[in-house]
């Protein structure tokens, strides 16, 4: 239910997001692009801040604000820096698979943390083969006593090395069992577990990407998140969910790119006069501001149906598959706005502040390429309006 | 089916093989570490490729515009980056070739048939897409020029052995006061800065340089006095096509590594969904179009028939079917694009449909013959108009 308080609160951390980006993630995010090293004390900040906690129940150190409220968060600190917001995004995902799957076991020995920033969670979903089962390294689980024996590979693991602890999706040996996968929860130090060397992304740099391979891991059965045969339905909520905080994420981008260029117009002199003022720059930006104000409704809407508990796939759906088509235009517009200074990736001589949008431009790809087939939403959106 | 001729498919073939032994396997870690390719203008001299547009009289291999943009294409399939290095280099001698005395072309293409490269400074800090706003000046001194001020984004800056600098003799005429110079690289005065450090074509070199006294001789000034706005936009529409067959290298790689990746990830399933198949087609459409685009306008040139509005339209064309194949072929592999040197492929098409004019400036000369009240040939239009 939409209320005034609810808006409120929303405005409150939108605000609160927008100000530690302003204080703390704006004077990080050249540097983090260029080193790439994962930026663990800005973690531990937003950790401080309340940020890992939102979308948590008090009970477990979050302030159970809505999901609605997270992508608030998302969006504004997307605007500064997307690495972290995409860092952010995994640990929030795996929380919330916890939160809504995990035993009082798991929750007591990993919520508090999570929302504490003392533990770094992430999702271990994809595989290099076609789906995931099929494939010579797919990760496929055997029963061993009352546990379990973990063998096979998962792939484009993000935050892969800086997590303590993977949601990670295997498929049961005997076929027979169960249709779908099975969900485990891996500390990072368990044997046989090693993270592969980090994959070089175009952008989002400073959120490690790497494979994870797993030789005989033995996991106990307490490890199970979720029924034997519940993996599957836990991906796909995962996914949805994951494509509204990354629907965030997108925007967050897009409209700081828009902000750049249209400033970047105001001053921008050429035949007498700032280049804002020539129609076809302000259709560019306008086409820029256009798109992520709408997926940013879309964004906001499909939050809200998260948070109200009514079915949200499709719409999720819709949004990824929104910005599959528009994101990436977003940052190619604008860039184009800025001309050379939009293409460079240090400022030219002359040039004082720190250019973003070469940055922005591969970051917003990797938001959002960097999961899931780009054609998935399709076939859901499909079924939904069939 | 191919209408070329035996002479231009033997130059294919061979800018074929050169790029996929020399340019292919290195592409990546000069995309990575951002250095300039120097080695490949060692492993082309032998060939001349870098003297392809150098009349024969002049020592150069004198190919056809069509020819050359075979070879700019398998260039631009390789790497963009390094097309670049050759595409501009072509561009500062296209100025040469349309202004030039016999004297200053002998002069001038000596270094380019041994293998040496040159650069084309127009652009300058307040000087973009506005051309005529530049600030560098030429003063007449008794026996030639004094140039001061600065140029940026200027691609082969560092490396380059001649310049063909744009400087205004007279900036009380504004456009019809810009002339153009042949500036050696040693002359005193003549001082490069930084590297630029861009998002694509990264090992193709940017530089901004300064100009403090450079004295040239009289026997520099390409032309006459004032004809540098002439000759910018004229260098410029034999240029721009140049850059849209890059990108239809560019378009094409990309297409074909997405497709390779499909068919190596999904053994045995010759045909993926429809929406794919589309896309795919789609993909291939658009680089057959622009490929044909490039073709149609190098014919006109070839056969001496003005060619400036299609110049225009295969820059823009050709330059944004390179942005969306990229950003499609990225996309349509996901992670894996997202991971490999597709990305490279698109963030170097980016910046193509940025230099050489940006894409919006091609527009307002396209319109500008759309819009001719009676339909002409854009090129007697006046430049700088």
């Amino acid at each position: 239910m939409m209320n005034a308080t609810m808006n409120e609160n929303r405005a409150k951390i939108a605000k609160s997001a927008s100000v530690f980006a302003a204080e703390t993630l704006d004077p990080i995010a050249s540097n983090l692009d260029h080193t790439g090293v994962y930026p663990r004390a800005v973690i531990e900040q937003l950790a401080a801040e309340g940020f890992l906690g939102l979308f948590l129940p008090e009970k477990w150190g979050g302030t159970d604000a809505g999901f609605a409220s997270y992508v608030e968060a998302v969006q504004a600190l997307s605007r500064s820096c997307a690495a972290v917001a995409s860092i952010l995004n995994n640990h929030v995902l795996a929380a919330h698979a916890i939160d809504r799957w995990g035993n009082e076991s798991q929750k007591t020995e990993y919520l508090a943390a999570l929302a504490a920033g003392k533990k770094l969670g992430t999702l271990a979903t994809y595989e290099t083969g076609s789906t995931p089962g099929v494939g010579t390294d797919a990760l496929i689980a055997s029963r061993h006593g009352t546990g379990f024996t973990l063998t096979g590979t998962k792939a484009f693991v993000r935050n892969a090395g800086a997590a303590d602890v993977y949601v990670v999706f295997a498929t049961l040996e005997l076929a027979a069992e169960t249709d779908g996968m099975t969900a485990f929860l891996v500390d990072a130090n368990t044997p046989g577990l090693t993270v592969g060397p980090e994959l070089d992304t175009m952008g989002l740099k400073g959120c490690p990407v790497a494979h994870l391979t797993f030789l005989n891991v033995s996991l106990a059965e307490g490890t199970l998140l979720g029924s034997v045969t519940g993996g599957t339905a836990i991906a796909d909520h995962l996914l949805a969910v994951g494509a509204v905080a990354e629907g965030a994420q997108t925007v967050g981008i897009g409209k700081a790119a828009a902000r750049h260029a249209a400033d970047y117009a105001k001053h921008r002199v050429q035949f007498r006069h700032p280049v804002a003022a020539l129609q076809a720059i302000q259709t560019m930006l306008t086409e820029v501001a256009t798109d992520s104000h709408l997926a940013w409704l879309g964004v906001q809407q499909t939050a809200q149906l998260i948070d109200s508990g009514a079915p949200f796939k499709a719409e999720a759906a819709m949004v990824k598959a929104f910005l599959a088509r528009f994101g990436s235009r977003m940052l190619i517009e604008a860039c184009q706005v800025e001309g050379g200074l939009g293409i460079s990736e240090t400022a030219p001589k002359g040039v004082r502040e720190n250019l973003p949008l070469a940055r922005m431009f591969r970051d917003i790809a990797g938001t959002t390429l960097l999961d899931a087939p780009a054609d998935f939403p399709d076939k859901l959106i499909a079924e939904a309006i069939a | 089916m191919s209408n070329l001729n035996s002479r231009q498919q033997m130059a294919r073939q061979s800018a074929k093989d050169f790029v996929a032994h020399h340019i292919i396997p290195h592409a990546a870690e000069f995309d990575k570490s951002g250095e300039f390719h120097a080695y490949l203008l060692k492993l082309a001299k032998p060939s001349k490729i870098f003297a392809m547009a150098v009349p024969k009289d002049y020592g150069g291999l004198g190919y056809d515009a069509t020819t050359q943009s075979l070879v700019l294409e398998e260039w631009g399939y390789g790497c963009a980056g390094m097309g670049t290095t050759l595409a501009a280099s072509i561009l500062s001698m296209e100025s040469v070739l349309i202004a030039g005395t016999d004297e200053q072309k002998a002069r001038y293409f000596a270094p380019m048939v041994a293998g040496e490269i040159g650069a084309f400074g127009l652009t300058e800090p307040s000087a973009g897409s506005d051309v005529g706003a530049g600030t560098t000046t030429a003063t007449k001194t008794a026996d030639g020029y004094v140039l001061n001020g600065a140029k940026c984004w200027i691609t082969n800056g560092s490396f380059a052995s001649v310049h063909v600098i744009f400087a205004q003799t007279d900036p009380s005429k504004g456009t019809k006061g810009i002339s153009a110079f042949i500036v050696e690289k040693d002359r005193p005065g003549f001082a490069l800065g930084d590297v630029e450090h861009k998002l694509g074509l990264r090992s193709s070199n940017t530089v901004f340089y300064s100009l403090k006294d450079v004295h040239v001789p009289a026997a520099n000034l390409l032309g006459k006095e004032g004809d540098g706005m002439k000759i910018a936009m004229k260098t410029l529409d034999m240029a721009r096509p140049a850059i849209a067959a890059l990108a239809v290298g560019v378009a094409q790689r990309s297409l074909d590594e997405c497709v390779k990746h499909l068919q190596e990830r999904f053994p045995g399933k010759p045909y993926p969904g429809q929406s794919l198949q589309f896309e795919l087609a789609d993909m291939q459409i658009q680089v057959e179009a622009a490929r044909q685009v490039v073709r149609h306008v190098m014919a006109l040139r070839d056969a001496a028939v003005p060619f400036s509005k299609e110049s225009a339209i295969s820059k823009t064309f050709c330059t944004d079917v390179a942005m969306n194949v990229t950003a499609s072929a990225v996309r349509l592999m996901g992670s894996y694009g997202y991971t490999s040197e597709l990305g490279k492929f698109m963030r170097d098409a980016k910046i193509m449909q940025i230099y050489e004019g940006t894409n919006q400036i091609q527009r307002l000369v396209i319109a500008r013959a759309v819009l001719a009240p009676t339909p002409i040939a854009v090129s007697t239009l006046k430049a700088g108009e």
